[in-house]
């Protein structure tokens, strides 16, 4: 397995530091790596003074465990991340699988590190935006939802910007359409630059709808938080754990596990695990395997109304009509 | 009351300094040197000026003007090219030259990619809401964007002022149309996010545009202003007589006072399609529209009162540009 040590930044030392650490070299914008199963691309380009893309396209012919010890801390990471194939959260020594649950949207404070594994054969389409917390604490202030807090939010004693979401439909356009074009030299950075503004205007439009939690957060709490959630999806079949015995795994106050779950995720524990448990019965409902009465018993509901109307809540329509739809 | 129309010339710059004449003229507040707002009893709205990258700018128009005007954009500074996407609710009247293009709404060439060397005119419908934007692009940053799927050997002739104008006017195409029509619904020029929507929108419309120009037939022809008004003047006839029988070549050729080969030549480097291809594809959008009106009852009378002799015929070439029959779409009338 190979270990990559490295940092990020809106600067662009990182580039020559972490290219020999891939078994590759640097070629004008380009990290390229040789032997790779396809050619794929690594391209770093600085947007301004503020802001930096890395767009990675690569299938992997090795596995990769990524350490991340950021340097600098005066930036904030947003990783639009389409990986397909096993990759995995390492959470001190235990290997969380990053599924179906897992985000694809990480916005993480520099001053957090992470590690982060690939396995062989994963294909990973990624998109980072390595953006200076100056910068974005400027886009914030024109939000009125910021107005009292926007020191607050940008304190680190006070609070730290960190974030596991999935994308929403505009963010997941705006990939697509950075990954399949066929331009290239110039032409393929506009649509490169084009993509990251869109994508930072779709994340202050989401966020201005998100309620701000401050909190200070360290490494650790975001390891146990991300393991909390790797629990629920591991007993998404059984009854809700309760708050008692996740803050206890979390090591921490039940206060402060809601608080940090709600702040990282961006839901509270309970409406997260009904969520994932929805989609779950959703997907075995669309095998044709089963009925809605046993997917009720197979997942714990009181019976087979309270699924449908948990499920007509989730999604809009009863399962019945959902089957007839597919 | 008959207002007198009011007006203006201006020209634009690559960077933000052409508002000031707006500020002047018009005596327009300008906020940030971006934001542009209209005395009311001119109009109401305003426009948004921003500089994407070194080499674009994006100029968003939104207004509803509330007195006759005329707006002539001035062929000063040479050193950009101008696309300019008419997204309004209601048709822009567009003057090249001394050549009005009339509105009506099957005559809607809704973008245009002119060199700004060419002077152009614009008359707004009073009392609807124009909105509109135009892309400045720096020629040389233009040609090196133009020059990723193109041969050099091309790419320099096709850049080369002295042999070859690049002009055109057309559809907007529906990928840009998706983006420019969400940018109209959904956001509003104060929303924090707005510029970085903007850029976004400006870099992607940048995109299409290169990668739709790219499959363009090369016409290497250097335009002068009158042949631009010209052709201009003889899309406009056909756009105004949709219901007719195309007219023929040397009717057209008449019109816009050329030879029928310099015509042709020139109409379908402009127009990127034949005069009586432009005229049938043109005629068949509009049968798109009549389809769906819920006007009439019967394919035959579309066909009829677009012009055509032969129903059948109609059919077979709505089929072939939508891939789909009239009768599929056809909406009858409810009497």
């Amino acid at each position: 397995m190979r270990e990559v040590i490295h940092q990020y930044g809106v600067e662009l030392e990182w580039v020559t530091d972490i290219a020999p650490k891939l078994g590759g070299y640097v070629d004008g914008n380009n990290i390229v790596v040789p032997g790779e199963a396809r050619p794929g691309t690594r391209f770093i380009l600085p947007i301004n003074d503020n802001m930096t893309a890395f767009v990675v396209d690569v299938t992997y012919n090795e596995d990769v465990i990524y350490r991340l010890r950021n340097i600098r801390d005066d930036f904030v990471g947003v990783y639009y991340n389409l990986t397909e194939g096993d990759a995995v959260h390492i959470l001190d020594d235990v290997s969380r699988l990053a599924g179906r649950w897992g985000c694809n949207l990480a916005v993480f404070d520099a001053n957090l590190g992470g590690d982060y594994l690939v396995k062989m054969g994963c294909t990973t389409f990624m998109l980072a935006i390595f953006i200076k917390k100056s910068a974005l604490k400027n886009y914030f202030s024109k939000t009125e939802q910021y107005d009292q807090i926007l020191d607050s939010v940008f304190d680190s004693e006070k609070n730290t910007i960190v974030k596991f979401d999935r994308m929403g439909s505009q963010a997941w356009w705006l990939m697509n359409e950075l990954r399949k074009t066929n331009a290239t030299g110039a032409l393929y950075e506009t649509m490169v630059i084009g993509t990251v503004y869109g994508l930072l205007c779709d994340y202050l439009d989401q966020t201005a709808n998100q309620e701000i939690i401050l909190e200070k957060v360290v490494q650790e709490d975001v390891v146990n938080i991300i393991a909390s959630q790797a629990y629920l999806v591991e007993h998404i079949e059984e009854q809700f754990a309760g708050i008692t015995k996740l803050a206890t795994d979390a090591n921490m106050s039940e206060t402060k596990y809601k608080r940090l779950f709600k702040k990282i995720i961006g839901i509270t524990p309970n409406a997260f695990f009904l969520t994932n448990k929805l989609s779950f019965a959703k997907e075995k409902l669309e095998t044709g395997n089963y009925t809605v009465g046993e997917i009720a018993v197979k997942f714990n509901f009181t019976d087979a109304s309270h699924l449908i109307e948990q499920f007509k809540r989730a999604f809009g329509i009863t399962p019945k009509e959902y089957l007839t739809l597919l | 009351m008959i207002n007198k129309r009011l007006e203006f010339t201006y020209h634009y710059t690559l960077t933000p300094e052409w508002q000031q004449q707006i500020v002047e003229n018009l005596g327009a507040t300008l906020i940030d040197n971006k934001l542009l707002i209209i005395p009311e009893e001119i109009a109401s709205g305003g426009s948004v000026f921003l500089e994407v990258l070194p080499g674009l700018s994006v100029h968003l128009l939104d207004m509803t003007f509330h007195v006759p005007v005329a707006i002539t954009r001035a062929a000063k500074d040479h050193n950009y090219y101008m696309i300019y996407y008419d997204i309004g609710d209601e048709i822009t009247t567009h003057i090249l030259g001394d050549t009005v293009h009339q509105a009506g709404y099957h005559s809607k060439l809704g973008m245009g990619f002119m060199d700004s060397s060419v002077t152009g005119v614009i008359i707004p419908p009073v009392n609807e809401r124009s909105y509109s934007l135009r892309l400045l692009v720096d020629k040389n940053y233009y040609k090196l964007l133009a020059a990723t799927n193109r041969t050099a050997e091309l790419s320099d002739l096709l850049f080369d002022e002295s042999k070859n104008t690049l002009f055109f006017y057309s559809h907007i195409d529906s990928r840009s149309k998706v983006l420019l029509n969400k940018l109209k619904e959904d956001h509003h020029f104060s929303s924090s996010s707005f510029e970085l929507k903007l850029k976004h929108i400006a870099l992607y419309l940048l995109n299409y545009i290169v990668d739709r120009t790219a499959d363009f037939e090369p016409i290497i022809n250097k335009l002068s202003q009158q042949d631009i008004d010209n052709i201009l003047k003889t899309s406009k006839y056909l756009l105004d007589n949709l219901l007719t029988e195309f007219p023929g070549i040397p009717v057209m050729a008449d019109i816009a006072g050329m030879s029928g080969t310099k015509y042709k030549t020139l109409f379908k480097k402009i127009l990127k399609d034949s005069p009586s291809n432009f005229f049938s594809n043109e005629k068949l959008l509009l049968a798109q529209k009549l389809l769906q009106s819920g006007d009439f009852n019967h394919i035959n009378d579309i066909a009829y009162e677009l012009g055509y002799n032969n129903p059948g015929y109609f059919s077979r070439m709505y089929k072939k540009m939508f891939g789909f029959s009239p009768v599929d779409v056809l909406i009858k009338s409810i009497y």
